[in-house]
């Protein structure tokens, strides 16, 4: 029996009062601690730099459609992709689902009024919009040429770019993360309503604690890492140079040390959304829950002991190379669990295929074909090969665009309504999907085959037997273009003219569910009790399926 | 259907003072707080841990060098402010002790106590940064002092400031004090450069131990201070130099973090001042407590690392 | 437009454990089809089969299962240590140098490649090795880090300043095969690669020797002459005579400037071109620059072979240790003159 009343009925009404109707100043969102508000922000800063990031993108696919240097010359492109990545990496992918979707939805989910901090939360998107400010200031400046891994002596010595500025937005940039990590912990800790269980959490849950876990741990190491850099182009003096008796492979350990972490960082949440994607829209129970939830946690720890294979021909040892790329292959274990566990999930369910679904089986497909290609990658005798060839641009933009990107949108299209009270086109919506799937693969696919004929990364102009790859790559990325712009349109149209939504559009179980959309400010009017286990679907959900299955016929019929 | 976010039940609900509209209950609040100024501590210490793995990396591959330049800083100024941090460390957890009493007055000299230590702590770092500042040993080039004419008493003589604490650097003491009085240069340095004019005897006793068969030197040594089979003293120098970089960054990163304690001591002075804190409602003062303790252990890593290398080291067989 | 030149999956494998790293490559493929298609396959028929008939629908009850768990854990985990180990057989060949190879010394800098067999001999942006024998790199940069790869060989390191490190390779087929930067190192990147020759050993040592293209060595000073170093801009006579005439003039006396008299030897054309201010010929100009650092021993011996051509002597040239001074001069001379020789003859 359900202790919360008729909210979660799914009736599409659009609630007067709520978060986003408390308030209409500029002062009332620049200096609110409401964790939802935080959300939109960051929602509304990341997709800026998203498109700035594409722009980028869009700048060095056009610049390959031919094997010459002739679109932009050697030192812009040299620029062009170091801010892809830069921007993409720290100021899109590392906050967007735990600063958007996790801010909005994690103490909803677990039944709280907001985050256990949130005076924090707000300090840490000030810190995101300083880091972000400097950051594009000195772009704008000029920018920096050194890749988005600044490895030295380039960027220490040799390079001529703002390298020390755009270290230090990075550098403040990672406080951001380290904060909103410390926020979710605490709150998972100390936050859940009255019988939430650790084992009754949506595995959105458990991801956002597994990534906040790394986030925690991982980021001060690159910040100091980072900071070292940045005093050492200054004042010239290092421990990174051996011009002046210092290290470029310490440079690289430290750096990786938290970058590989980074990218589980990038993808733990993405797994999460795609678990409650998969789980909802089959209807159904997750397969294997406990399963998937220590996965979680065995990633973010395994994770922190494999950085070595970042630098398997850097010259460190042949033992470190055989160390790192074992505990590689045993890291690539969990992520095939949770796979199988979320195609058990589809197994004998109630299968609908909306929009959010649609990103979540894509996920599922692209991760997978982006976590096989790992196992190629840490395979240390063929990795030799492949390393800084364009197959390492391949796998990362499977596991981090198909993998985490996809479970954004879908994660995003899945709690628009209740973010905003509204519904999108659906029509709109599965057309994108679509686009971004199709352009995706066309985009990224060929690389594979590029990188085994041995073209390297990095590179502004290739001998022109590899161009007609290039070309079809470029082609898929005006495709994949089209996808990612066309939910700007359709997802702002429906801020003004969706219709409303209800507070369960889809009659769905989860916590978030059970509380108006937009939700209060305070997310729930009366404290929830929790006496169901997680995904329940049957008796124990208290969902009036019934009186949803009258509105649909009543609306055909009409 | 509820608005504003202050908007209580109907019921008349007893709120402790300082508790944040997010939370039930104090104890929600106080668990709250704790877990985030742990998992605050946790990264400060993944921050460091990064400065002492650089540390360590540059120690083991060059030891003697790293010896040598240890033997310059001042072992007293440090251990005694190792003295004076753990000292602050017992007056900080007075005034957690007397906060949850509930004891105004004790609590604030508590605090200030605390204050007077930590400021004499960064007292004592600027004379020892000003003395590297005087001898010539701040590894950026134009940030020592620039001296134009010779200065015989800045000489940069080996050992000679430590040498009521240091273990002889060599080996007997008629050949310290020929070292002391053999002046190779008086000090001039005009562009501020970092000065390093020592460093020969020191190789050369390490040469002596390799002849005698021991193995004295490491690996990287025996590529990192020769350049075409010869001693080179630049590339000596380039050690000692990564040392004194590495022993600017992180003092200086913890005079910071002392300065940032300062700051919240400040303001948890001028909240014990107005009587905030009781039993009921101390979690400020212990948590401010947390992060002065940290400060202290750091200091108490850092010491041992930079100051206390070598003495032994040279000294003995 | 190269539309239709077909872009082969597997390049030219051309080292003698490229086979190895393919094989892996394969196997690779194989078990990523072995998962992909029945995971795709699943997806596609439990969406199908499953789809959602009636609008909220409650499916029946699924609890996990410890068995499936325990398979779908131990089974990929399996495949992942089988994967794990034939990557570091492979690695254990390609890592561990071999004893008897030949070495080859690699400077990186930006952005070009400096090679230098253990004979002495120099290469830009070039590598030519004879095929089946083993090779053995030692490599640092001068700068910054780059990546010394030849994805023909199935092998790559990093350059790091301040150190050396380590490829070895042993070439299985003649050919020309593409040698790439691998690590970004500025702003010439991607334009700082090359070539490996490999050789029959034969065609090889008639490199080594100076003998490039199988010419003599008259043809060769001719090549020299007339278009690689531009004598014959000033010495080809017609408008363009500044300087002394050539033709016929070997064992003949010359009057030079200033009043002595010397005749024309091996030795005194060879110094006309290292030194050409030290004897110049009368009523000309001592505008000649030097050739010094720019022409190898071997290209000298060519250059005179092709002068005393000019006088209608044929037959062999004088052999480099006559010619030449002492040996010490040859590398510290040649060094330098290979290097810019070489440069300005591969421009790419």
């Amino acid at each position: 029996m359900q202790n919360v009343d008729a909210i979660g009925s799914g009736i599409p009404v659009y609630p007067k009062d709520n978060f986003l109707t408390n308030g209409f100043t500029l002062k009332s969102w620049l200096l609110t601690k409401d964790h939802k508000r935080i959300a939109i922000m960051y929602l509304i800063t990341i997709s800026l730099f998203f498109m700035a990031g594409g722009l980028y993108a869009s700048a060095i696919r056009l610049e390959l459609l031919t094997p010459e240097t002739d679109l932009l010359t050697s030192a812009t492109y040299n620029k062009v992709f170091t801010q892809h990545g830069i921007l993409m990496i720290f100021f899109f992918l590392i906050p967007s689902i735990p600063a958007v979707l996790g801010n909005f939805l994690l103490p909803i989910m677990i039944g709280a009024k907001d985050l256990a901090l949130p005076r924090i939360n707000l300090l840490s998107l000030y810190i995101y919009w300083v880091g972000g400010i400097l950051t594009v200031y000195a772009l704008l400046q000029g920018g920096v040429d050194t890749g988005w891994t600044f490895y030295t002596p380039y960027s220490t010595t040799f390079s001529n770019s703002y390298v020390m500025a755009v270290g230090l937005g990075i550098f403040i940039n990672g406080f951001s993360s380290i904060l909103t990590g410390l926020n979710f912990i605490v709150t998972v800790h100390t936050m859940r309503a009255p019988g939430m269980t650790w084992f009754r959490l949506p595995l959105f849950v458990w991801a956002q604690y597994a990534t906040s876990l790394v986030m925690i741990l991982g980021t001060p190491v690159v910040a100091i890492t980072v900071l070292l850099l940045a005093i050492e182009r200054t004042v010239g003096v290092g421990i990174f140079d051996p011009a002046i008796g210092g290290d470029p492979i310490l440079f690289q350990h430290m750096f990786w040390f938290y970058s590989h972490p980074a990218v589980y960082i990038m993808v733990l949440p993405g797994m999460g959304v795609v678990s409650e994607l998969i789980s909802n829209f089959s209807r159904k129970k997750i397969f294997g829950y406990e399963f998937i939830a220590f996965s979680s946690i065995a990633i973010a720890v395994f994770g922190f002991l494999v950085w070595g294979h970042h630098m398997f021909v850097s010259g460190q040892s042949m033992y470190a190379g055989l160390v790192f790329s074992f505990l590689t292959m045993v890291v690539a274990v969990p992520s095939a669990i949770k796979m199988f566990n979320w195609t058990a999930t589809l197994y004998k369910g109630s299968i609908s295929f909306d929009t959010p679904m649609l990103y979540g089986l894509g996920f599922m497909g692209l991760f997978l074909i982006g976590g096989l290609t790992g196992l190629f990658l840490g395979s240390i005798g063929l990795t030799v090969y492949l390393t800084d060839t364009y197959f390492v641009v391949a796998h990362f933009h499977y596991v981090m665009v198909g993998g985490q990107v996809i479970a954004y949108l879908g994660g995003l299209h899945y709690w628009w309504p209740k973010m905003t009270g509204r519904m999108y086109s659906e029509f709109w919506g599965k057309i994108s999907a679509m686009l971004v799937f199709i352009g995706f693969n066309l985009t990224f696919f060929p690389q594979f085959i590029l990188g085994y004929q041995g073209m390297p990364r990095r590179y502004a102009s290739y001998p022109a037997e590899l161009q007609v790859l290039n070309i079809f790559s470029t082609a898929g990325a005006s495709v994949l273009a089209v996808g990612f712009i066309m939910p700007l349109v359709y997802l702002t149209h429906s801020l003004f003219f969706g219709k409303p939504a209800g507070d369960n559009p889809w009659m769905l179980p989860g916590l978030e569910w059970r509380t108006t959309s937009p939700p209060p400010t305070e997310n729930f009017v009366t404290t929830p009790v929790v006496t169901w286990e997680a995904y329940e679907f049957g008796e124990e959900s208290g969902l009036d399926l019934e009186g949803a299955r009258r509105r649909e016929q009543v609306s055909t019929v009409v | 259907m509820a608005t504003h976010s202050d908007t209580h039940h109907e019921e008349f609900h007893y709120h402790a003072p300082g508790l944040q509209h997010q939370f039930e209950d104090m104890k929600q609040q106080e668990e709250s707080v704790s877990i985030g100024m742990w998992m605050f501590l946790v990264q400060e210490i993944m921050f460091f841990g990064g400065l002492f793995t650089a540390y360590l990396v540059f120690r083991s591959r060059f030891p003697l060098a790293f010896a040598e330049a240890s033997n310059h800083l001042n072992a007293f100024w440090g251990g005694l402010n190792t003295l004076v941090l753990i000292v602050s460390s017992l007056t900080m957890a007075l005034a957690v002790y007397f906060a949850q009493k509930g004891n105004r007055n004790m609590q604030v000299i508590m605090i200030i106590l605390t204050m007077i230590f930590g400021a004499t702590f960064l007292g004592v770092k600027v004379i020892e940064y000003t003395d590297k500042y005087n001898t010539g040993l701040v590894p950026v080039t134009g940030w020592n002092k620039k001296t134009k004419k010779a200065d015989a008493e800045h000489a940069a003589e080996p050992a000679k400031k430590d040498q009521a604490f240091a273990i002889p650097l060599i080996e007997t003491r008629a050949e310290a004090s020929e070292a002391a009085g053999d002046h190779s240069a008086p000090y001039i340095n005009p562009k501020g450069e970092f000065q390093w004019n020592s460093g020969r005897h020191v190789f050369d006793y390490a040469i002596e131990k390799e002849k005698s068969g021991k193995p004295y030197l490491t690996a990287a040594e025996r590529v990192g201070y020769f350049s075409n089979g010869e001693f080179d003293p630049n590339k000596y120098r380039d050690k000692i130099r990564i040392f004194y970089y590495i022993y600017f960054v992180m003092t200086g990163l913890h005079a910071l973090h002392m300065i940032i304690g300062l700051g919240l001591m400040a303001w948890l002075l001028w909240a014990a001042y107005r009587g905030t804190f009781s039993a009921d409602y101390f979690a400020p003062v212990e948590m401010s407590g947390l992060y002065w303790h940290f400060v202290d252990i750091v200091w108490i890593f850092l010491f041992p690392l930079l100051y206390l290398l070598g003495r032994h080291f040279l000294g003995a067989h | 437009m190269l539309a239709s030149e077909w872009v082969p999956i597997f390049p030219d494998a051309a080292s003698s454990f490229a086979w190895q790293v393919d094989a892996l490559y394969a196997y690779l493929i194989l078990v990523s089809i072995a998962f992909t298609i029945p995971i795709v396959a699943a997806i596609f028929f439990f969406g199908v089969r499953y789809r959602e008939r009636e609008k909220y629908a409650t499916p029946e009850e699924m609890h996990g299962s410890i068995v499936l768990e325990t398979v779908w854990s131990i089974i990929p985990f399996v495949i992942s240590m089988t994967i794990f180990l034939g990557g570091a057989y492979v690695y254990f060949n390609q890592f561990r140098l071999p004893d008897d190879g030949m070495d080859v010394y690699v400077v990186g800098k930006q952005w070009m490649w400096k090679l230098q067999h253990a004979s002495g001999h120099r290469e830009i942006n070039e590598l030519h090795v004879p095929v089946g024998r083993k090779v053995k790199l030692t490599m640092t940069t001068e700068d910054v880090l780059h990546d010394f790869s030849i994805p023909a060989f199935r092998t790559k390191a990093d350059v790091v300043p301040g150190r050396y490190t380590y490829l070895w390779f042993e070439a299985t087929k003649p050919g020309k095969y593409h040698l790439y930067c691998a690590e970004y190192c500025g702003l010439n990147h991607s334009g700082m690669g090359g070539w490996i020759y490999v050789m029959e050993q034969r065609d090889f040592d008639n490199w080594l020797a100076g003998n490039e293209s199988g010419q003599t060595p008259v043809q060769q000073g001719k090549d020299l002459f007339e278009n690689k170093l531009g004598c014959a801009s000033c010495h080809a006579g017609g408008d363009n005579q500044r300087g002394a005439k050539l033709e016929n003039i070997f064992g003949h006396d010359v009057k030079l400037v200033g009043g002595q008299t010397v005749k024309v030897t091996d030795e005194y054309i060879r110094n006309s071109i290292l030194n050409p201010s030290s004897q110049v010929v009368e009523g000309f100009q001592p505008i000649m620059p030097t050739f010094k650092g720019q022409v190898t021993e071997e290209q000298l011996v060519s250059l005179v072979a092709y002068i005393k051509s000019l006088s209608g002597v044929t037959g062999s040239a004088a052999t480099p240790a006559a010619a030449a001074p002492a040996p010490a001069a040859n590398t510290a001379a040649t060094a330098p003159a290979a290097n810019a020789a070489t440069h300005s003859n591969s421009n790419r």
